[in-house]
């Protein structure tokens, strides 16, 4: 973590995910909020502007596509990277979340180990890049 | 009297309102207790499961764990299960063993009451832990279906050779199993199953070998490809059909040879099955042997023939276009019908008002084909509804011709 503790929102409306994946986050040094819907994903996203968004697809009022589409429209999240974790297994629903925008994709049930790896790569490419908050 | 009993019936309304109060009360302030104690075990319990050191569940959990705690931990425990995989998913199943929810859940095995046996059932296949599948196998005897399905369904989620066998063997016994249910669990198996499989085929009776056909097919191993080969050739023709679906359904294209080969088989549903593989299995080389099987007297194949060379890219396209100039009636007829269900006549209609003269002529040329074969439904709707008005006045002017001889 080199000190800093990145920020980190999870959108999620499974209750189990989100205090499950908090509390891997939260113990690997991360900041780690929690939103329930899509809409107070994307709320959350533009008032925190966090380094990343660990999000779900299937979601009551704002599907995951949406929240995508919702944080590429806004200038203040555009940047933030974007990583989906889903039951959704198919293809065409992998290629839709990366053609909208999205930087990685994981499958639930999910190996712990996989995900922090796949979240640490994305903090330090958009560290290089420059991007996010 | 009267008074009395009215008093009698207030005292009783009284106490029963009462009573229910008290079990209210008394149920929400378990379940705010409950509430309370899981928010204080859940994060420790999750602590647990994604730590990669030797440290045991034991070690995370208040001492000394009362029956509430335990009971929660082990709903934690189970929400957990179903969202991680991997080494946090092991941790899990270690945490159910040193709690005791295996041993209490297998003992539950053997209750009198049957709902409580499948609720064990399933709760072990969530645990995945090894030290069940002895008890479970011995589950699958019991006499409610039930119970017998979920302990499968549960063998199926903690697989390993052990659990996997007896799911093969209950292929055999359809008197006591839904051969379907069964092969569905296997499939969910993946890989693991494929061995045991090859291993048990050939002491599988006759119904069960069907099972294990469609099973090795929709896991799609290649490692299973020796043995359906073989199964081309086996006496019965059921065995046969099967096989040549699961080919299909592996769908390797180094298969197509062998397919071909089954396409002349003596036995209709046999060569059917043959052709619709060729669909999934694809090559150009089967087109030809397809084009043959389009003019099969069986209409079955026939059909399946037509739908896999459209299903085969644009050669399969092509030769169901030079197949409305077939001799055979019939196959003329299926590759109308699959040149209109792959909606390949409306890109030949598209073209009636091509600015290009060869398109176009090429296209009059189709359509006027499709009319000589008096199947004219279609294009007769096209004439009306199609987007294009030059389309819509070109066909209506070709289907305004006097016919140009028979076919």
């Amino acid at each position: 973590m080199g000190g800093e503790q990145a920020r980190i929102l999870i959108v999620d409306d499974d209750p189990i995910i989100r205090r499950f994946v908090g509390t891997l986050l939260a113990h690997n040094g991360y900041e780690v909020h929690e939103a329930e819907d899509g809409e107070a994903g994307l709320r959350m996203a533009a008032s925190l502007l966090p380094r990343l968004v660990v999000l779900d697809l299937v979601m009551p009022y704002k599907d995951g596509f949406e929240v995508i589409n919702g944080l590429k429209d806004d200038p203040s999240t555009r940047l933030i990277p974007i990583l989906i974790l889903s039951v959704k297994d198919r293809e065409e629903d992998v290629v839709k979340a990366l053609n909208l925008g999205a930087d990685d994709y994981m499958i639930k049930p999910f190996s712990t180990q996989e995900l922090l790896a796949r979240i640490r790569k994305i903090l330090e490419r958009t560290a290089q890049g420059g991007r996010g908050a | 009297m009267h008074d009395i009993l009215i008093r009698l019936i207030a005292g009783t309304g009284a106490l029963l309102g009462g009573l229910t109060l008290l079990i209210a009360f008394n149920k929400a302030s378990r379940e705010a207790l409950d509430r309370r104690r899981r928010a204080l075990l859940e994060p420790v319990i999750y602590e647990y499961a994604n730590a990669s050191g030797h440290r045991a569940i034991h070690d995370y959990l208040p001492k000394p764990l009362s029956r509430r705690d335990r009971r929660l931990a082990e709903a934690v425990l189970l929400d957990a299960a179903s969202v991680v995989k991997g080494e946090s998913r092991d941790r899990i199943t270690a945490a159910f063993e040193a709690l005791g929810s295996v041993r209490h859940s297998i003992l539950h095995l053997r209750s009198q009451r049957w709902w409580k046996r499948a609720e064990a059932a399933e709760r072990l296949g969530l645990m995945r832990s090894r030290a069940a599948v002895e008890p479970l196998v011995a589950a699958m005897n019991d006499p409610v279906g039930e119970v017998r399905i979920r302990a499968a369904r549960a063998l199926g989620i903690i697989r390993g050779s052990a659990s996997i066998r007896p799911l093969v063997l209950a292929l055999t016994d359809p008197s006591r199993w839904s051969a379907i249910r069964v092969a569905e669990i296997l499939i969910g198996t993946g890989a693991e199953a494929v061995e045991e499989l090859l291993a048990a085929y050939d002491s599988l009776p006759h119904h069960a070998r069907i099972s294990a056909l469609d099973v090795l097919g929709r896991i799609r191993s290649l490692k299973a490809a020796g043995l359906i080969r073989k199964a081309l050739k086996d006496p019965s023709p059921d065995i046969r059909a099967r096989a040549a679906n699961a080919l299909g359904h592996v769908g390797d294209p180094g298969f197509a040879a062998d397919l071909t080969d089954t396409l002349r088989d003596p036995e209709w549903p046999v060569r059917a099955m043959a052709a619709k593989a060729l669909g999934r299995v694809g090559g150009r080389s089967a087109i030809a042997a397809l084009c043959e099987a389009i003019k099969d007297r069986q209409w079955w194949v026939r059909s399946n023939a037509a739908e896999a060379l459209r299903l085969l890219g644009p050669a399969g396209r092509d030769a169901l276009v030079r197949m409305l100039d077939a001799d055979d009636t019939y196959a003329r007829h299926q590759a109308v019908a699959q040149l209109e269900e792959g909606r390949i006549i409306d890109e030949y209609l598209a073209d009636l008002a091509s600015a290009d003269p060869a398109r176009r002529e090429s296209a009059i040329g189709f359509v006027e084909k499709i009319i000589r074969l008096e199947r004219v439904d279609h294009l007769t709707q096209q004439a009306i509804d199609h987007a294009q008005e030059g389309v819509r006045l070109a066909l209506l002017k070709i289907l305004q011709r006097p016919p140009q001889g028979a076919s």
